[in-house]
């Protein structure tokens, strides 16, 4: 299924309206959107424009009330709950703006949890995961295995989230606002990392953001107004930056 | 590794170990009282065996309880049994239950009584009773300080001791059947039971057959053992009782583990929206959910069996009389059953867990 030079995610006229009491809220409207294997995009756009519900949308968080979501050619709309779940488990890392890690686990815990749900209870899912004590230290969090979120800071609890959400090699990673929580030293350290897996793994990113230049990291911008992609914007091709990453 | 169910369990520490206390509890009552009945439910029918008679009959009706019935067998009974070909010995028996001294005492008539396998041996004194003579065990007349020769007083009339025997009969306390008779207002036709004895060499379930044919519609028990004796004897509400036992037990397991886990899980809404996002199935999350009360079940079940067993043997300590049985298998059924009362308990919020809108939990504060 999954072609080197095919579309990770595409959506088809992708509608959302919810139903609060009498009202309809068209949260998302008629939404085409195509995101390339290896394509890294933003979706910018202001307070209530429907970026979260979209995002939540693609994860197969949300069933739409119309439209398709093709995620690497599955229509994950037409399936059921539990095999929405499936795909999400087997193809999708999510990233939160509150890190949304669990409180119980310390770090270790919570990417080894990861792998549990990864392998549907069948030990750590049969595949190769990568290391998490090299992870840790890719992630400079070295030290901080047995560390609880409570216990580490915004960045720190951020960076577990994003090994957590790439222990299991999703193709598509989703992130809501991943930088939304933090200052501006360590969202640049979390996009940095974001920028590294999209080009060393391959992993197809869409990541909503209020930031422009948190946006300038992506390959591509995508622009929301009242549920609506607007057309295709400039593309941020200047990265100037991010090449002493590298 | 650690482990999520693990981790849940130790990050609610006083939940956790009020729900433990709860369930202990509920083992506890269903092992201390249901030990207490069975125990003494043993005790009584072993000494209704004691007398060694085969079968036992009684007005239509009756319990095994026989001492808390009124006498209301025909005597002369006795001699319509002694026809029945096989019966060997017939002897009738009025029993009574002394409150005061708590503990039955048994009408008899010398003579055919000691005809039985349970035949009082006398370890002091004549081997006789008449008027107003009684005849103790050695327990009993130590407990009593009785000696042979002196005056006692049973059910408000004074006896005077007889004899002494061995313990072990059906009773600690004798009285000659037609002084008791008298003395507690019985019709003089009346007994409260007749035990019965076949012949050695007879086929048992042929005389049972034949009394059972002479005696339609009168309780006839098997007794030449305890396990036929109790599943052929009638205990109105017994059985209820014992049930009833069980049942409250695992129900108090059941709600405190239902109401605990009810509230975990919208404690930890959020934590639930995280597993679904990380593509957690319904059936993982449910697992989480039982894993976790099995384990504070087992818990509170390992609690309970060694506070109850610490309490059977204080019982017995303290009152010899009372009678706790409590066997591998009782302590078996009651770990089963606990842990079985706690995963049911958690069943409805582990559907609540897995049934949960991931995008509501996500955002729940
Ligand atoms: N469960 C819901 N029921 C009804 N309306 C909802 C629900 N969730 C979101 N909405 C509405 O849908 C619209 C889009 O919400 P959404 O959360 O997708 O916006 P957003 O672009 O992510 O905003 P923000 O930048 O503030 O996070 C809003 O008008 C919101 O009020
Ligand atoms: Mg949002």
């Amino acid at each position: 299924m999954e072609t080197p030079f095919g579309n990770a995610i595409e959506t088809v006229n992708l509608s959302m309206t919810y139903r609060s009491g009498k009202v309809d809220v068209p949260a998302v409207d008629d939404v085409n959107l195509t995101v390339k294997n290896g394509e890294f995009i933003a979706i910018m756009g202001p307070s209530g424009c429907g970026k979260t519900t979209l995002l939540h949308m693609l994860g197969g968080l949300l069933r739409p009330t119309g439209g398709k979501i093709l995620v690497d050619g599955i229509d994950i709309a037409s399936l059921s709950d539990a095999e929405r779940t499936a795909v999400r488990r087997k193809k999708i890392g999510y990233v939160f703006q509150r890190f949304n890690l669990l409180p119980t686990l310390t770090a270790r815990g919570n990417i080894e949890l990861a792998k549990r749900i990864h392998g549907n209870g069948n030990g750590s899912g049969g595949g190769k995961y990568p290391d998490v004590s090299q992870i840790f230290e890719m992630l400079s969090l070295s030290g901080k295995e047995d560390f609880r979120p409570l216990e580490m800071s915004g960045g720190e609890q951020q960076r577990v989230a994003i090994a957590r959400a790439v222990i299991n090699r999703p193709s598509i990673i989703l992130a809501d606002e991943p930088t939304g929580s933090l200052d501006s030293r360590n969202a640049r350290t979390v996009l940095e990392m974001l920028r590294n897996l999209n080009e060393k793994l391959g992993q197809s990113i869409v990541m909503i953001t209020h930031d422009a230049d948190a946006a300038s990291t992506a390959d591509r911008v995508i622009e929301m107004r009242d549920g609506r992609m607007l057309g295709p914007k400039s593309q941020f091709s200047f990265k100037p930056e991010l090449e002493r990453f590298y | 590794m650690e482990n999520l169910v693990t981790a849940n369990i130790k990050s609610r520490p006083t939940r956790t170990f009020i729900s433990i206390l709860a369930v202990a509890l509920g083992v506890i009552l269903m092992l201390v009282v249901g030990g207490i009945v069975k125990g003494t439910l043993d005790d009584y029918l072993g000494r209704t065996m004691a007398v060694g008679s085969d079968f036992i009959l009684q007005p239509p009706g009756s319990s095994v309880f026989y001492a808390l019935s009124d006498p209301g067998l025909n005597e002369k009974y006795a001699d319509l049994v002694r026809e029945v070909p096989g019966v060997v010995a017939v002897t009738p028996v009025l029993a009574k239950f002394n409150s005061k001294q708590f503990g039955l005492v048994f009408g008899i008539d010398w003579d055919t009584y000691n005809q039985f396998p349970g035949r009082l041996d006398i370890i002091k004194g004549n081997p006789s009773l008449q008027g107003d003579e009684v005849i103790v065990d050695q327990m009993y007349a130590d407990a009593n300080k009785l000696d042979v020769g002196m005056k006692t007083e049973i059910m408000n009339y004074e006896y005077t001791v007889a004899a002494i025997c061995r313990p072990g009969a059906a009773v600690r306390v004798f009285l000659p059947l037609e002084t008791f008779k008298e003395r507690t207002g019985t019709p003089p036709d009346k007994v409260t039971i007749l035990f019965i004895k076949a012949a050695d060499g007879a086929d048992r379930e042929k005389v049972f057959a034949a009394l059972q044919e002479k005696f339609q519609g009168f309780s006839l028990l098997r007794a030449s053992d305890q396990n036929l004796l109790l599943a052929e004897a009638k205990m109105p509400g017994l059985n209820e009782f014992r049930v009833l036992i069980v049942v409250v037990s695992m129900l108090l397991a059941f709600m405190i583990i239902l109401l605990a886990m009810y509230t975990t899980i919208f404690e930890r809404t959020r934590e639930i929206g995280i597993l679904k996002s990380l593509g957690a199935s319904q059936r993982f999350i449910v697992g989480m959910i039982l894993k976790e009360s099995a384990m504070i079940c087992g818990l509170g079940v390992i609690l309970g069996i060694v506070v109850s067993e610490v309490v059977r043997v204080a019982v017995v300590a303290k009152f010899p009389t009372l009678q706790v049985s409590m066997t591998t298998a009782d302590l078996g059924k009651g770990f089963v059953l606990g842990v079985l009362a706690g995963v049911l308990g958690a069943l409805y919020p582990a559907y609540k867990a897995a049934r949960m809108d991931p995008v509501k939990a996500l955002s729940y504060e």
